[in-house]
């Protein structure tokens, strides 16, 4: 019982330590032995300790479909970032100071929390709009303007979360 | 592709990424409040250093470093939305009001009580 626990634990924390030892060898740059083996023990001592700390475990939402779809969402994010950006420039450097800014609230339809961060993230990072704070499934949203307040309800990004994560109702899944 | 190709649109990068720097700054002076200072803070820096890293990654070319400059961005995406997001919550939590125009309500719903009892 004890040994089948421990190899739980192990199989759980290997990924984690493969994932460091990579970041590791993209850093160093070096591939001669003694940074090998330096890396490789300090990526399993700092998996071992981040196990302790916030569980180790991957999200079970995460799988490798996710993975996949997580190149062509982020390419669309992407394009959504530079659009946002452009908005705020604009809005910024015109001497009215076009804004009218508050807070909105609505439900989300996302259901774990790994997409519901995703989906604040997201809408931080576009236009004009920062989430102040997520109350189960509950945002808040402070808009700088109006036409971002309607973007946000139109609920492009959560449809674009919720088919990353294949989450939430089968009409919401599509890209449109 | 030519290096005088390389060269030109290394600087169109970096020269946007300096516009958007000081998009974000002046933004950052303008705004009225906690709330709105952060949507420059966090967009156009966001965009900003990642148009200066790109144009790094140009001058690079196909290395081992190339991978760095992506994590970096990477990081720089997730950090900048995520310190944005706590820096908003923080002030929502101890409940500072954000700034509106005349006849706008700012918080359409409900939760005036959240302000008003203080």
């Amino acid at each position: 019982m004890k040994l089948k626990a421990m190899s739980r634990t192990v199989r759980e924390t290997i990924p984690l330590a493969l994932f460091l030892f990579f970041l590791w060898l993209i850093f160093t740059e070096k591939t001669n032995w003694e940074h090998l083996l330096l890396g490789a023990i300090v990526a399993a001592l700092f998996a071992r300790i981040s196990f302790f700390m916030v569980g180790g475990r991957l999200d079970p939402n995460l799988n490798w479909k996710v993975a996949l779809r997580f190149f062509p969402f982020a390419a669309l994010l992407s394009w959504e970032i530079m659009k946002a950006s452009w908005d705020v420039l604009t809005r910024v450097f015109r001497p009215s100071l076009p804004i009218s800014p508050r807070i909105i609230e609505f439900d989300s339809i996302l259901d774990s929390d790994i997409a519901k961060t995703m989906l604040a993230n997201s809408i931080t990072l576009t236009p004009g709009t920062v989430t102040v704070e997520i109350e189960g499934k509950r945002f808040y949203v402070h808009c700088l303007a109006q036409e971002h307040e309607s973007g946000l309800l139109e609920g492009k990004l959560e449809r674009m979360v919720a088919w990353l994560f294949a989450e939430g109702p089968d009409d919401m899944r599509g890209l449109r | 592709m030519g290096s005088v190709a390389k060269d030109v649109l290394t600087v169109i990068f970096g020269l946007t990424g300096v516009l958007f720097f000081i998009g974000g700054t002046v933004g950052l002076l303008r705004c009225p409040d906690l709330y709105s200072r952060l949507h420059p803070a966090t967009k156009c820096d966001t965009v900003g250093s990642c148009s200066i890293t790109i144009a790094l990654a140009l001058q690079i070319g196909l290395d081992i470093a190339l991978f760095k400059i992506m994590v970096v961005i990477l990081l720089l995406l997730v950090t900048s939305a995520s310190s944005g997001h706590a820096i908003g919550r923080s002030a929502f939590k101890t409940g500072v009001m954000p700034w509106h125009k005349k006849g706008v309500v700012p918080w359409p719903l409900k939760g005036e009580d959240r302000w008003t009892g203080r």
